[in-house]
């Protein structure tokens, strides 16, 4: 079906499917099919911050205290985000509004990649208080390896979806031969790929950016990198949100009450779902490898970031049905709560009464050069 | 009263969330937001009956509650898991 920016026909947009119905005419929200997305939007925009408005100056300083191993940690993170970020400020708004049907669901999405650009920006805006120009860190993005590893990963599913959709909005459902190559086009192969690409997109926004966090808030129980804690605090309260969006979409499917073929197939499709969310979880714990490779940062290590990552799988599974195959019971990274948590996401770190952190106790005077070979 | 399942039961202090309760009591509970949209403090009603002071964003099942913003109207059974 070709897409078309006003459809002209008269249809009553509470009776449309989320995706793969009529293309949206009238962006009202005096009425929803799926009331949800609404309030997701008013919540999302009640969360508007810009990265300038955080002062990430003495950032500079503490950044020079920092062993080469935390340094290594600090900015590999900064890279991975930024590539989450790059590829989500655009990729819902690619691969979802051409096939979107209701025009909540239309508005929650462009608002949702919105933040993600905001959170692309505050990355240039924390690495050029550190180094005035930034652009090896960006340059190494596409070169470094670990990245392009994960990059691959999540934008194929992104990428699958695009291309179909092409396919179809051009050339209808059929078997059509493009260079060379035949694509077998049905709606049901359509909505397969959607349903895998919102999975994947799910457990980005579930764990992908977790053990990157729980760097962040790590370095901030130290009291160091507190400007960037603070950017990255506003971050996560994104996250959580976007992550709520997608488990419901999921959850409308599943339990029918959306597209009822989109629940068939996700129970067609558990397996494999249950498979993106696992790889996503393995990459993750790779990631933490990867991170501590040349030494452990203080309250930190890969085997309790593993476990951290399995803890919060668990919980995320869950939410879309698929059961909690982890064996953790109690959060192995408690602190992280608190930073995680909205009451304090507008005050200082300094100000805010962390205190159960297990080094907690340590003098924030002391230097990381007293650590010098600490290794945890 | 709140019967937690594997816990204990204990007194839901007057004028706080069902989570705040539960924290006063030293018992293990996940939370993020606290405020009703991340979904980390799901939790299972077993029995009873609870209200939402803010509207709850995060998705819940139908016999799940979000502590973080909910508050007891009766005696309640719950499952935190
Ligand atoms: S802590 Fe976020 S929903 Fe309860
Ligand atoms: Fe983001
Ligand atoms: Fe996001």
């Amino acid at each position: 079906m070709k897409y078309t920016t006003f459809n002209q026909i008269n249809n009553n947009p509470l009776t449309e499917p989320m995706f793969f119905g009529n293309p949206v005419n009238v962006a009202r929200y005096d009425q929803q099919k799926h009331q949800i997305f609404e309030k997701l939007i008013e919540k999302q925009i009640s969360f508007f911050w810009r990265p300038e408005e955080v002062d990430v100056s003495k950032d500079r300083v503490d950044f020079q205290k920092l062993s080469d191993s935390e340094k290594h940690i600090f900015i590999s993170n900064l890279k991975y985000q930024t590539l989450l970020d790059s590829i989500q400020g655009r990729s819902p708004n690619i691969a979802f509004l051409p096939i979107i049907s209701i025009p909540e669901l239309e508005t929650w999405v462009e608002t949702w990649s919105f933040f993600e650009t905001i959170h692309s920006r505050s990355y240039t805006h924390i690495l050029r208080n550190l180094f005035g120009d930034p652009s090896s860190i960006f340059n190494d993005i596409v070169e470094n390896e670990e990245i392009k590893k994960r990059a691959a990963d999540i934008s194929k599913y992104y990428d699958d979806l695009i291309f179909a959709t092409q396919l179809w909005q051009t050339l209808g459902e059929g078997v059509h031969t493009v260079k060379g190559v035949t694509h077998t086009i049905t709606m049901r192969e359509l909505k397969k790929k959607l349903y895998l690409c919102m999975n994947s997109v799910n457990a980005l926004e579930a764990i992908r950016f977790y053990v990157s966090f729980a760097c962040t808030f790590a370095f901030a129980e130290r009291e160091l990198m507190e400007g960037n804690s603070k950017i990255i605090r506003l971050i996560a309260r994104d996250e959580n949100l976007h992550l709520t969006s997608t488990q419901h979409v999921i959850n409308l499917w599943a339990k029918g009450k959306d597209d009822p073929e989109m629940a068939e197939i996700a129970e067609e499709c558990k397996e494999e779902a249950t498979e993106i969310f696992l790889n996503a979880v393995e990459q993750e714990k790779e990631w933490a490898a990867f991170l501590f490779q040349h030494g452990s940062m203080i309250g930190l290590n890969k085997e309790i970031l593993c476990q951290y990552v399995e803890f919060i799988a668990n919980h995320r599974m869950s939410a879309i049905g698929l059961g909690q195959p982890f064996d953790v019971k109690s959060n192995p990274l408690p602190w992280m709560n608190n930073y995680l948590s909205s009451d304090n996401v507008q005050v200082a770190p300094q100000e805010s009464e962390i205190s159960s952190y297990l080094v907690g106790q340590i003098d924030s005077e002391v230097s990381a050069d007293d650590f010098g070979d600490f290794d945890l | 009263m709140v019967d937690i399942k594997h816990h204990k039961t204990v007194q839901h202090q007057p004028n706080k969330s069902l989570l705040e309760t539960i924290e006063v009591h030293n018992i293990e509970i996940q939370y993020h937001c606290r405020e009703g949209y991340c979904g980390a403090c799901r939790t299972k009603l077993l029995k009873g009956e609870v209200e939402y002071k803010t509207d709850p964003l995060a998705f819940i099942d139908d016999n799940e509650i979000l502590p973080c913003c909910c508050f007891p109207l009766s005696s309640i059974e719950i499952e935190i898991d």
